[in-house]
C-alpha cells in the first residue's frame, strides 16, 4: 500500500542524513509503527507520507502512485494527520475543527453535520454537549479524541500518527490505545505510528521499524522483534519492557524479589 | 466667557467632522497597504527588515515636514496632503503589528493546518489571521491614536481639523480656544481606543456578538462625527498667514464677499511659501501678502525702488509669471524693522541700525520663524555687518513680550502690531534702507480674478486702511483680547478716524 524507495532526506547539501537508503513497504490495513530514540529519523520519515517534508533522493509510491507526481494538497486532504501535541485549531469549536477537511473539501453543510456528529459518537464524545465547545475547554484526553475524529472526518485510506499518545497520562493513554485500535480494526485503515515507547509498540503494532540514526535496523512482528532480535540494539529495546513484564508478573503472583 | 465658549462650540461640528473623516480615511488607507505588505513580508523573509525599516523611516520624519513636502509635490493644499501624509503615519503600527501576530502564530498550529491539506491562502484566512487578529486590531489601535494627533498639524496646510484651534489659539492668545481643541483631540483619541480595544478583546475572546457591537459603535461615532461635513462647503477661499493682522484681514475680506453673494471659507495659519503657492494653483482664491515680501523671497530682488515703483513691477510681475491679479495695495505697511527697549537703547547710544551694528556683539535678537531664513534678513545683516551674540527664533505673538521683558535684546518687529506703541517700543532707523517697504496689498488668483463681482467686491478696500487705523486694529485683539472678528467688524465701520 505504502512504499518507500531508497528514501533519503538531508538538510545540509549531504553531510548529515537525517534519513538513508530507507527501503520499507507498509501493507494495506495494516498499522506499522516506527520506534526509535529522538533523532533517528522517525518524525522526518512519516512527514514524508504527508510531503510536509520533500525527500532528497528516492520515491514514494501509495497504492502504486509516485505521490511525488501527485498535488501535495489534495494528497494531505485524502490522509488522516493526528499530531504530536493534537494541534487543534484554538480559534474554532469542536465542530469546526472535525469538519476542518470536510470543508476543504467541499462536502454540503448537512452532510458535514451528520460526519462530525458520527465521528464524535465514534470517539465517546456526545455531540450536544462536545460539538460546540472550545479545546481550551477539554482535557487532553479529550482533544486527543477531536485530533482523531478530525484526522477520520473525510474516511481516509491512510492515517499517519505522530506520537499521538505522548502527552497523556498514563490511564488516558490506556483508554485511547484500546479505543484507537478498535477503530482502526473497524475501518481497516493502514496506518503509521511513530513512537519512542517501545512498550507502547509492542502492544498495538502488527509490525514494528526499528529505526537509529535514519536507517532501519530492524523490521518484524512484536514476536520477531522479542524471540529474534537479530541486533544488539534492538535486543536492548525489548530488553526494558520483557524485564518489567516479568517482574510484574511475579508481583501478581507473590513472588516479588528485589531486582 | 460664556459667549466666548458658545462661540468655539458653534465651530466644533465641522472640525470634529474633518478631523474625525481624516482619521478614519487615513487609517483605513493604512490598513489597506499594511495588510498585503505585511502577507509579502511574510512570504519573503529577506524583505521584512527593510521592509519595517522603510515603514520606521517615515515615522521619524516630522509630521509638519512631512506635510509641507506633500504640498510642494503635490502642488495643492488641503485633504490631499494631509491623507497621504496621515495614511503614512498609520502604516508602521498595523504593518509590524500584522507581521508579528502572524508569525507568532504556533507553528504547530500552522504545520497542523498544512498537515490537513490547507493551501497557503486557505491556512493565512482560516487560521493565521483568526489567530492573530487581536495583535493586529492592538496596532490600529496604536495607528488610531497617533493619527488623531498628528491630524492637527493638518491646519497648516490648509485642511479644516481640530487643530484650527490651537493653532489660532495659540497666535491670539485664547486660551479656551486652545483647550477646546486639545480636549476636542483627545476626547476622540480615547473614545477611539476605547471603541478599538473593544473589538480586541471580542477577538481574543472570539465573542461574535462583542465584534458586532464594536463594530455598531465605531460606525456611530464615524457616522454621527463626519454627519455635519455633508452640507455644502464653502467654493471660495480666503487665506491668512500665522499672526493677528492676517486673521482681522481675513475676516475683513470674508466679510465683504459673503456682503456680494459668495460662498466663503477661511484657510487660516499657513506659511507664507505655502500660502502663495495656493494662490498661485488655485486652492485659495485671495489672501494679503506685503511688497517687500513678494519683492525679496519671490521675485528675489535686492534693489530697493521707490514703494510705488515696487508696487508696479511686482503687479507686473505676478500677473505675467503666475497669472495672479494685484487688486491693489490696502494703505497701509507692515514692516519689517529692529525694535528695542527705549531705555536699553538709551544705555547703548543706539538710534539707527547703524548703531546697533557697533553693539551687537553683546546682544541678542529675536525674531519670527521665517525671518532669519529671509533674504531680507541676509541683505540686513551685511548691510550693517550686524554679528549677533544669540540669534533666537521666537513665537511672532511672545515676541513683544520677550523683548519687554529683556529675555531678548532686539526684535524683528512689525511696524504695524499694535504692541509697539502699547509697550512702547523704540523702532531703529534704517538710514541704508537695507529693509524694502512693505505695502500690504490684495492678491487674487487667476480663478477668482475671473469670477463675477469678485474683485469689485473687494476693490473699495484698496486705500482704505491706514497704518494707525491697522495698528489700533491690531492693538484690539493683541492686547485687549478681543476677538480678530470684532477688530474686523469695527474696521469696516471706520470707527476710528486718521491720526495725523
Amino acid at each position: 500500500m505504502i512504499r518507500f524507495q531508497n528514501i533519503s532526506k538531508t538538510y545540509d547539501g549531504g553531510k548529515i542524513f537525517v534519513v538513508r537508503e530507507f527501503d520499507l513497504e507498509i501493507r494495506k490495513g495494516e498499522l506499522l509503527v516506527l520506534l526509535g530514540e529522538s533523532g533517528c529519523g522517525k518524525t522526518t520519515t512519516i512527514k514524508m507520507i504527508n510531503r510536509l517534508v520533500e525527500p532528497t533522493s528516492g520515491k514514494i509510491f501509495i497504492d502504486c502512485v509516485d505521490i511525488g507526481s501527485i498535488d501535495k494538497i489534495g494528497l494531505r486532504r485524502g490522509i488522516g494527520y493526528v499530531f504530536q501535541g493534537v494541534g487543534l485549531f484554538p480559534h474554532m469549536t469542536v465542530n469546526e475543527n472535525v469538519a476542518t477537511v470536510l470543508r476543504l473539501l467541499d462536502w454540503p453543510e448537512q452532510k458535514i453535520r451528520d460526519r462530525v456528529d458520527e465521528l464524535l459518537e465514534m470517539v465517546n464524545l456526545p455531540p450536544d454537549r462536545y460539538r460546540d465547545r472550545r479545546p481550551r475547554q477539554l482535557s487532553g484526553g479529550q482533544r486527543q479524541r477531536v485530533g482523531f475524529a478530525r484526522a477520520l472526518a473525510a474516511r481516509p485510506k491512510v492515517m499517519l500518527l505522530d506520537e499521538p499518545f505522548g502527552e497523556l497520562d498514563p490511564i488516558t493513554r490506556d483508554a485511547l490505545q484500546a479505543e484507537f485500535l478498535r477503530i482502526h480494526e473497524k475501518l481497516g485503515l493502514t496506518a503509521v505510528m511513530v513512537t519512542h515507547d517501545m512498550t507502547e509498540a509492542l502492544l498495538l503494532a502488527g509490525r514494528i521499524a526499528v529505526m537509529r540514526s535514519g536507517r532501519i535496523l530492524r523490521v518484524g512482528t512484536p514476536h520477531e522483534l522479542m524471540a529474534d532480535p537479530r541486533d544488539g540494539y534492538v535486543a536492548a529495546l525489548t530488553e526494558g519492557p520483557k524485564r518489567k513484564a516479568d517482574q510484574l508478573e511475579a508481583i501478581a503472583r507473590g513472588q516479588a524479589s528485589l531486582p | 466667557m460664556q459667549d466666548e465658549l458658545a462661540r468655539q462650540l458653534a465651530l466644533l461640528p465641522s472640525r470634529l467632522g474633518w478631523h474625525l473623516l481624516l482619521t478614519i480615511v487615513a487609517l483605513g488607507a493604512g490598513i489597506l497597504i499594511s495588510v498585503p505588505l505585511a502577507i509579502f513580508a511574510l512570504r519573503f523573509r529577506p524583505l521584512q527588515g527593510p521592509l519595517l525599516a522603510l515603514a520606521s523611516i517615515f515615522q521619524t520624519v516630522p509630521s509638519l515636514a512631512m506635510l509641507a513636502l506633500l504640498v510642494v509635490i503635490l502642488s495643492t493644499i488641503g485633504f490631499v496632503p494631509a491623507i497621504i501624509a496621515l495614511t503614512l503615519y498609520s502604516i508602521l503600527p498595523v504593518l509590524r503589528n500584522t507581521v508579528t501576530g502572524i508569525a507568532g502564530v504556533d507553528p504547530a498550529i500552522v504545520e497542523a493546518a498544512r498537515g490537513v491539506g490547507m493551501t497557503d491562502w486557505q491556512m493565512l484566512l482560516k487560521v493565521q489571521f483568526p489567530l492573530a487578529a487581536p495583535v493586529i486590531i492592538a496596532g490600529i489601535r496604536t495607528s488610531a491614536v497617533w493619527v488623531v494627533g498628528i491630524a492637527t498639524l493638518s491646519t497648516p496646510v490648509g485642511q479644516v481639523s481640530l487643530g484650527n484651534y490651537i493653532f489660532e489659539g495659540l497666535q491670539l492668545r485664547n486660551n479656551l480656544a486652545v483647550l477646546t481643541g486639545v480636549i476636542a483631540a483627545a476626547a476622540l483619541a480615547i473614545v477611539l481606543d476605547l471603541l478599538i480595544r473593544l473589538m480586541e478583546v471580542a477577538a481574543a475572546a472570539r465573542n461574535r456578538t462583542l465584534s458586532l457591537v464594536a463594530v455598531a459603535g465605531l460606525a456611530c461615532v464615524v457616522g454621527g462625527g463626519v454627519a455635519p461635513l455633508l452640507r455644502t462647503g464653502p467654493d471660495t477661499f480666503v487665506g491668512s498667514k500665522t499672526f493677528t493682522e492676517q486673521y482681522i484681514l481675513a475676516d475683513v475680506i470674508e466679510t465683504r464677499l459673503r456682503a456680494a453673494g459668495f460662498n466663503v471659507g477661511k484657510k487660516q495659519g499657513m506659511g507664507s511659501t505655502i500660502l502663495f503657492e495656493s494662490l498661485a494653483n488655485g486652492s485659495i482664491d485671495v489672501y494679503v501678502d506685503y511688497t517687500g515680501t513678494i519683492w525679496s523671497n519671490i521675485m528675489k530682488r535686492h534693489d530697493v525702488p521707490s514703494a510705488q515703483e515696487m508696487l508696479g513691477e511686482m503687479s507686473e510681475f505676478l500677473e505675467k509669471h503666475y497669472s495672479i491679479t494685484t487688486v491693489g495695495a490696502l494703505g497701509f505697511e507692515n514692516a519689517y524693522s529692529l525694535a528695542m527697549r527705549p531705555d536699553r537703547a538709551e544705555e547703548l547710544g543706539i538710534k539707527t541700525i547703524n548703531d546697533l551694528a557697533r553693539h551687537a556683539r553683546g546682544l541678542s535678537i529675536g525674531g519670527d520663524y521665517e525671518f532669519f531664513g529671509r533674504p531680507e534678513w541676509i541683505k540686513v545683516r551685511d548691510a550693517y555687518g550686524l554679528g549677533f551674540s544669540e540669534i533666537r527664533s521666537l513665537d511672532a505673538t511672545l515676541m513683544y513680550s520677550a523683548v519687554k521683558n529683556g529675555d531678548v535684546d532686539v526684535i524683528t518687529a512689525f511696524s504695524s502690531d499694535g504692541r509697539i506703541t502699547a509697550y512702547d517700543l523704540l523702532v531703529l532707523a534704517d538710514p541704508k534702507k537695507a529693509f524694502p517697504p512693505y505695502d500690504a496689498v490684495l492678491l487674487v488668483s487667476s480663478k477668482a480674478a475671473k469670477k463675477k463681482g469678485f474683485v469689485d467686491a473687494l476693490r473699495p478696500l484698496i486705500g482704505s486702511i491706514s497704518n494707525e487705523q491697522m495698528r489700533t486694529a491690531n492693538m484690539m485683539v493683541d492686547v485687549e483680547k478681543r476677538t480678530p472678528g470684532a477688530a474686523a467688524g469695527a474696521l469696516i465701520q471706520g470707527l476710528f478716524s486718521e491720526k495725523k
